[in-house]
């Protein structure tokens, strides 16, 4: 039985080892993938093009549109000259948010009334009207504030009572919270999602079309035998990436790591396991090579990227995406990985998500070797 | 030469439609992955898993905390002790923790000010941030309300303040609903995904089976060859997205398709046949399935995910952005939304349109001059 594994992992090995271009692509693909979104998906909005259309042209308008471009989420592109334009240049894209100032604005606050100020924001991608939402009411409020404590000063009193609750915001494991400590730990996670499935995806189904499947229809090898033989191989070249990859993020993108490497290797080689066994269900399901590259791709790295929690908590999804969710191993691994690199948190704390990747990758694997069937048709 | 191209494309219809799972896939693709989309993903925060720590035990304190309520929060628990936090968030079973101190209700009755304390999970810093702006949001409204009962403000009074009024009104999706942004972003994914793996699989099969070789002794050229294999992919995709726009995304989603189908359907034809060359150049390039696959994947995913759905182009760094002019998906992105989304006419989006038709020449010229110089030879 050892035997017959090894024959079939030594000649996966060589078939591996026989494509220099595709080892060599094996190893570089992931890293050069890591480069480009690290450096390339950045969350943080800034330099929002913002325009103005300022129909009061006062030293107070002046200085109210200055407090948005001269902080760094803001960029102005310049000044409307009529309501034609403001409605060209949103359609366009060119600009994201525009600001439409009254002529009695400056009238108005001299008198110490309220004034009305308009913002027109481009909602094609909603995750970014709502940032802006959020810049424009911060900005605003402290604009505000400016005002009405020097308003009631020039009358002799002091700024009105103090507000009775102010509200302190820390956060935990990443004070600063950088975008890179939550971005690459978690692009780690949906890089090694994908990547081995994609890599197993062909190495069953290829053997179907060029017909060396019934090599092994004839041997006495069992079925068992041909999934592990030819997981193991790859499982070794996913879990280099890994290392790599980990590497990559500590050194290059100077993540923080605080926790320990033993226990996200333990994790991250169940994971591998995982996904290497999806990319052989697929490939053992299959009869096409292009159904099995179709089905790999749309269904690990879109679902990946939506449903793992990278970019939003799964407790915020509703019911489909919930669903969605269990039935992608990087959902159980994304806490797991978050939590080591930043919290530095010791096995008892993830036992639960090993647990769950175990079972995982026994029902994947029992499930591929149950539909390899050493028959004809 | 349309009557050998005429027969070479029946062959390439009759190898699609003969495959079942393809087909079902296929078909899956432009209409379940894009209801999953739409559905399970939202970027949103809602129940944000929340515990309290209340030492103040007061009718003020119980009436601040009642107003954290589904569905942005879900409060999970009432602590006892101090660990009980640490405990709670290094779990990662709640990611925020909000503590009121044992003097609050004795400060705001005062006219002192009482801190709030708000402890977010800064591993996933993106939504931590919105929950913490919210729970800002709640304790300023709380605040006005005890300032007004308390008599030391009334809300006429900011009729006498010099305040700036923002009115914020969000064009094309007034509601920010995710679910218009993110099937519409799938379909796009979906029109760039399939058209590039299918061709590209397609060409390269012919490879692996050695009937290049058969192609290449009869009368038909390499263009010939490229476009018998391009057409099919142009009708399928374009005949399944008809799928996605009439039965999900406006019915189920009730995205307002607001532009010219015809315009719409026009550039998206010369969108597949750009990406479909891109799948016929890395065909033409790659030995077999296996290395086609390591390169479109190393094409496709910075495509897809840097193509400024999610990272705002004036975000990415200056090189980036200048790398994203090479990709046809980005002209694509920024062509669908304006004209599907923004319903805006071909004076807006004529430049796009030139991208993808210079992209797809470059390409296509590409394949041809390579698969001269080595395979035809």
């Amino acid at each position: 039985m050892h035997n017959r594994i090894y024959a079939i992992i030594r000649r996966e090995t060589r078939e591996l080892l026989r494509d220099p271009v595709y080892l060599g692509l094996a190893f570089i693909v992931p890293l050069a993938l890591m480069l480009l979104f690290g450096y390339g998906l950045t969350m943080d909005v800034k330099n929002i093009p913002v325009l103005f259309y300022d129909m009061d042209r006062s030293p107070l308008s002046r200085e109210y549109m200055n407090s948005f471009t001269n902080s760094e989420y803001f960029r102005n592109v310049g000044l409307a000259k009529d309501y034609k334009e403001i409605d060209h240049v949103i359609r366009s894209g060119k600009v994201r948010v525009v600001v439409v100032i009254p002529s009695d604005f400056s009238r108005r606050l001299h008198e110490g009334r309220p004034a009305q100020v308009q913002f027109l924001v481009d909602g094609s991608f909603p995750m970014r009207a709502e940032v802006v939402k959020g810049y424009v009411a911060a900005i605003n409020a402290q604009f505000n504030q400016g005002m009405v404590s020097q308003y009631l000063s020039l009358k002799g009193q002091t700024a009105a009572a103090v507000f009775p609750i102010s509200v302190e915001g820390r956060a935990w494991y990443n004070p600063s919270l950088e975008s890179k400590n939550f971005i690459i730990p978690g692009l780690l996670v949906i890089t090694l999602m994908f990547y081995p499935a994609l890599l197993a995806a062909l190495v069953v189904v290829r053997e179907k079309e060029s017909g060396t499947i019934f090599n092994l229809y004839c041997s006495p090898v069992r079925p068992w035998e041909v999934v592990a033989g030819k997981a193991i191989p790859y499982i070794g070249v996913a879990f280099i990436n890994y290392i790599l990859i980990f590497l990559m993020s500590v050194i290059l993108f100077k993540v923080r790591f605080t926790g320990s490497f033993i226990l996200l290797s333990a994790g991250a080689l169940l994971y591998i396991a995982c996904t290497i066994g999806i990319g052989l269900f697929i490939s053992v399901i299959s009869r096409t090579q292009i159904a099995a590259m179709l089905i790999t791709f749309l269904g690990t790295m879109i679902p990946a990227f939506l449903f793992s929690g990278f970019m939003a908590p799964i407790t915020s999804q509703d019911i489909t995406g919930q669903i969605v969710s269990r039935f992608i191993p990087a959902t159980y691994f994304m806490g797991m990985v978050r939590g080591i690199y930043l919290k530095g948190l010791g096995f008892s704390y993830y036992a639960w998500d090993l647990l769950t990747l175990t079972i995982y990758a026994a029902v994947v694997y029992s499930v591929a070797i149950l539909s390899f069937r050493k028959k004809v048709g | 030469m349309w009557g050998r191209i005429l027969s070479l494309m029946r062959k390439e219809f009759a190898q699609i439609l003969r495959d079942k799972a393809l087909l079902f896939i296929l078909a899956w693709a432009f209409t379940g992955a894009i209801y999953t989309a739409g559905h399970g993903m939202s970027m949103e925060v809602k129940k944000f898993p929340t515990v309290i720590y209340d030492l103040s035990k007061s009718p003020a304190s119980r009436e601040l905390i009642n107003r954290f309520q589904l569905p942005y929060f879900k409060i999970l628990s009432y602590l006892h002790r101090e660990e009980e936090i640490t405990q709670w968030l290094d779990s990662g079973k709640a990611s925020m923790a909000i503590i009121i101190p044992p003097d609050f209700q004795r400060r705001i009755n005062s006219g002192e000010q009482a801190k709030v304390q708000v402890i977010t999970d800064g591993t996933i810093s993106m939504s931590a941030t919105i929950a913490a702006a919210y729970v800002a949001q709640i304790a300023g409204d709380y605040s006005m309300e005890v300032l007004e009962r308390q008599g030391r403000f009334t809300r006429s009074a900011f009729e006498n303040l010099p305040i700036i009024d923002e009115r914020l009104r969000v064009e094309f999706n007034p509601n920010i609903l995710s679910s218009w942004f993110t099937s519409l972003l799938e379909l796009l994914n979906m029109f760039t995904m399939v058209s590039l793996l299918l061709t590209a699989a397609a060409m390269v099969r012919e490879k692996e089976y050695g009937t290049l070789e058969q192609l290449l002794v009869s009368p038909a050229r390499p263009g010939e060859i490229f476009i018998a294999k391009i057409i099919p992919t142009i009708v399928i995709v374009l005949s399944l997205s008809l799928l996605s726009i009439f039965l999900i995304l406006k019915p189920v989603f009730g995205v307002p398709i607001r532009g010219s189908l015809m315009l719409f359907y026009s550039v998206a034809a010369l969108y597949v046949f750009t990406m479909s060359s891109l799948g016929i150049a890395i065909a033409t390039v790659a030995r077999n399935l296996a290395q086609a696959m390591m390169i479109m994947l190393l094409i496709l995913a910075p495509m897809l995910f840097l193509s400024g759905a999610w990272t705002p182009p004036e975000a990415m760094s200056p090189w980036m952005q200048w790398a994203s002019l090479i990709s046809p998906m980005r002209y694509f992105i920024d062509f669908g939304y304006s004209v599907l989304f923004k319903g805006n006419g071909i004076a807006y989006v004529w430049h796009d349109i030139l991208g993808i038709v210079l992209m797809g020449i470059l390409l296509f010229s590409f394949s041809r001059w390579w698969f001269g110089r080595t395979i035809s030879k």
